[in-house]
């Protein structure tokens, strides 16, 4: 006993309760969230959504997920199948890794890296290597266009991205998450850097392929875009990517901006999923009300004015900083 | 110079006949270059029921309910169009109650088929909230009309020589009360879609159609008064009572996506406008025409009869060699017209372009098809 | 009046039979009669008047076809219809080089009717499936026949 508790208390010890524990809430995370987008999208649609299966349709999900699991795996017969399996696990696995440096509260964070920010942002890229072979495996034309759009939307996307991050990053003088949620104590850096939390708010929805910038999975021009050939569990695990993506990206949208964990009387792990669950109703918001936005209007978009927006910003911020 | 040998070729994508966004069973048979088409040919007769046929081996009463399915969005037009080219044929005139009634139908009509057009358009686009809203709209108006003719979407509902039956109370309080309502709706459709800029952007300068390719390649309905031309049939060679009523015929200037669209919303209101004159101006009287026999056997003859649908011309072409069944029946659809032209606008676009400028010629396919 | 202006474009062309139509009784204002290797020619006039190409069709008289041609114009109300006689087996010449709008059309009468357009870029099928063996408005097909 003695010795399962000292091992317990080893590094790799809490890693694997906080992998375990990662897991389930990805896993509980994916069916709350595609509850709630039904749930908002119908109110918002002035309908009610799903009502029947459990109080206000709150097992739908689990439901869902039942349906998909016992569906057949159908493989087409031409596509590329290593890299048409391995496409799924592609997408999931930085995502899931990712949680590693999220901090839940002053204490909940796997491991504190250093280079913390880093790390998401270079595994979130790893996301658009999935898209690109799910895209190509497929052999269908569609697959193809929807995998083509979506590299060009992330590649697009990611520098406005990175270079918001940057001005916070100036502020705070560290990649650690923890550091950047300890020097927003005083005050939320949304109130200092209003400019930057719209661009953020902007790449991370094209980051995550939600609309306005949901080219890649476009229904109504590609069918279903780049995993228009997956069925069953496979398109579960894409389904479950963009819904676990999406709260990766409204935590670092909470850490860099809205002050992670911090805030009065409750504690610290409430108001954090608070402020990230804020920030994906926010996202879910945009989905149900805009159009979707032509290709190359959002790369025009992406390159000449958030880019420039971006640097104007990180500009600024240094300008600021320098003359504090 | 290094020669790299590679080919720079072209490849086919196949849009439909499955597909979400072709409104109905067509095909269109893109050549692509990367993104952006350099040939689009659609390819239809996916739903080729033969009406044509049928028409020649039925009587001028059993081919009512045909027309109906024809369009099915507007299908009291195209009630209107058939009775009144076999009520030339015959020489019945029917009651101004009755011309009445069929044009406050007709009109309702009109609003359902572009309130579905407003909604299937954008969830083209990808804005998944307004169809819901339309839809909304849209019952109350078929709830409406299922009281007075029993159907919801494919109307069989005029007789030769006027209607079958009388509009009661309960109706004319539901439709001024509905007018009221979807008046109070446009605000929301402006804030929503029209003043939205992701919305603006994709369809502005997109899918131009100049007012030379609309007489050359017979355009009518929004397609062709987006491009600035005047020409609506309930103007131009009016019918029915619509020349008792006082209303404009919106048109864009520029020809593109946004023009038909502003033109349709509109349209709609004109509709509105229309609906509440004729319910002020309600005569009473007969609904149907007297002596009107139980089995025609017009003269012979050739008669073209033209009614303005929400999509543009129907032509009904009918001749008769004296039987009780007609010889010949041709029916004009506009959308047959108006899909004409997409090869033309359709080159040097992107998918997504083309996906915006199918959907605003507002085609239905059934009426290609027949 | 672009009933005269039509009648005078059209006088030059040597036509059968321009004439008024009894507009209350068949919706014409104009009735012609052409031979069908004058249609190029007529489309033209009446596409200089600034007249559409309102609809296309065929009429089998058994013994014969009749090609009709429905003109109407935008600014101002005046239906022109052309009755072209056509023989059964005769070819008529396509007129989608006037009004490219006549090319699904004429592809439609061919496929309905059997009768080949002359010069058209592309006359295939366009409404029933491209191995039909069959032409269906011909009045020598199907349920009428079978009853006669």
């Amino acid at each position: 006993m003695e010795l399962l508790a000292q091992y317990l208390g080893t590094e790799v010890g809490r890693m694997l309760i906080g992998l375990v524990g990662v897991i389930a809430l990805v896993s509980v995370n994916a069916l709350f969230l595609i509850w709630v987008e039904r749930k908002v999208s119908a109110h918002m649609q002035v309908r009610l959504g799903p009502m029947e299966v459990g109080p206000h349709g709150a097992i739908q999900s689990v439901a869902d997920a039942l349906k998909l699991m016992g569906k057949e795996l159908i493989t087409p017969e031409e596509v590329d199948k290593p890299i048409f399996w391995l496409a799924p696990i592609v997408v999931f696995l930085p995502v899931l890794l990712s949680f590693l440096v999220i901090p839940f509260s002053q204490s909940l964070i796997i491991k504190d890296m250093n280079v913390g920010i880093i790390l998401i942002l270079g595994f979130s890229t790893l996301a658009v290597l999935a898209i690109l072979m799910a895209g190509w495996s497929s052999n269908n034309k569609y697959s193809v266009l929807g995998a083509i759009r979506s590299v060009a939307q992330n590649v697009a996307y990611e520098i406005p991205l990175l270079i918001t991050v940057m001005s916070i990053i100036l502020m705070v003088g560290s990649f650690k998450l923890s550091d950047i949620v300890a020097a927003q104590s005083g005050y939320w850096y949304i109130l200092v850097q209003p400019l930057a939390f719209l661009l953020f708010i902007t790449c991370a929805t094209a980051e995550t392929n939600r609309a306005p910038f949901d080219l890649p999975e476009a229904e109504s021009e590609l069918v279903a875009g780049f995993h228009t050939e997956y069925s069953g569990m496979r398109f579960a695990v894409f389904f479950l990517a963009e819904y676990t993506n999406m709260f990766i990206a409204a935590a670092v949208g909470t850490v860099l901006f809205l002050g992670g964990w911090h805030g009065p009387i409750l504690p610290g792990v409430v108001w954090f999923l608070l402020k990230v669950y804020a920030l994906i109703f926010l996202m879910m918001w945009f989905r149900w009300t805009f159009p979707r936005v032509r290709f190359d209007q959002l790369i025009t978009f992406a390159w000449k004015i958030l880019i420039p927006l971006a640097f104007a910003n990180l500009l600024i911020t240094a300008l600021v900083m320098k003359l504090r | 110079m290094i020669e790299l040998g590679i080919e720079e070729k072209t490849y086919t994508l196949n849009l439909g006949p499955q597909h979400p966004s072709t409104h109905g069973v067509l095909r269109v048979l893109l050549e692509m270059d990367g993104e952006y088409i350099t040939k689009a040919e659609p390819v239809i007769g996916y739903g080729h029921r033969g009406h044509e046929h049928m028409a020649e081996n039925r009587n001028y009463h059993q081919f009512l309910p045909n027309m109906g399915r024809v369009d099915y969005l507007h299908a009291l037009a195209y009630n209107q169009g058939y009775c009144m080219a076999v009520e030339k044929l015959i020489g019945v005139t029917v009651p101004e109650r009755g011309e009445y009634i069929r044009v406050i139908l007709s009109e309702l009509n009109r609003l359902t088929s572009h309130l579905l057009w407003f909604g299937a358009y954008l969830l083209d686009l990808g804005a998944f909230t307004p169809i819901m809203y339309c839809f909304d709209d849209r019952e109350h108006i078929l709830d409406l009309l299922d009281r007075i003719t029993g159907s919801r979407l494919t109307y069989c509902f005029y007789r030769f020589g006027g209607v079958p039956q009388d509009l009661d109370d309960e109706f004319i309080t539901g439709v001024r009360a509905f007018i009221k309502r979807l008046r109070s709706r446009w605000p929301d459709y402006d804030n929503l879609v029209t003043k939205n800029v992701i919305f603006i952007n994709r369809t502005k300068d997109v899918g131009v159609i100049s007012k030379d390719q609309c007489v050359k390649y017979g355009l009518t309905g929004p397609t062709l008064r987006g491009s600035g031309i005047p020409y609506d049939i309930r103007k131009s060679e009016p019918y029915s009572a619509y020349p008792a009523f006082d209303f404009t015929i919106p048109i864009g200037d520029q020809g593109d996506i946004f023009d038909r669209y502003i033109v349709r919303l509109q349209e709609m209101e004109q509709s509105l406008r229309i609906i509440e004159q004729a319910l002020d101006k309600l005569p009473n009287g007969p609904i149907m025409a007297e002596k009107v026999p139980k089995r025609l056997k017009p003269a012979e003859g050739e008669v073209y009869q033209a009614v303005e649908t929400a999509r543009g011309e129907f032509g009904c072409y009918i001749v008769s060699q004296g039987g009780i069944k007609p010889y010949r029946i041709k029916l004009r659809v506009p959308s047959f017209g108006n899909l004409s032209i997409l090869p033309e606008i359709a080159v040097d676009t992107l998918v997504a372009d083309l996906v915006a400028i199918l959907g605003s010629v507002d085609v239905v396919i059934p009426e290609i098809d027949r | 009046m672009l009933k005269d202006n039509i009648t005078k474009a059209l006088a030059p062309l040597g036509l059968e039979q321009v004439a008024d139509g009894d507009y209350a009784k068949t919706g014409y204002h104009l009735e012609v009669a052409a031979r069908p290797e004058q249609m190029p020619a007529v489309a033209q006039a009446m596409l200089d008047q600034g007249c559409f190409l309102e609809s296309l069709t065929a009429v089998d008289l058994r013994e014969s076809f009749t090609l009709v041609y429905h003109f109407a114009n935008f600014s101002e109300l005046c239906r022109t219809v052309v009755h072209a006689s056509l023989p059964k087996e005769a070819q008529a010449p396509t007129i989608s080089r006037v009004y490219p709008a006549a090319d699904w059309y004429e592809r439609e009468v061919y496929d309905l009717f059997g009768i080949k357009f002359a010069g058209h870029p592309d006359l295939k099928r366009i409404l029933l499936p491209d191995d039909a063996d069959f032409h269906p408005l011909l009045k020598d097909f199907g349920a009428e026949a079978a009853n006669d």
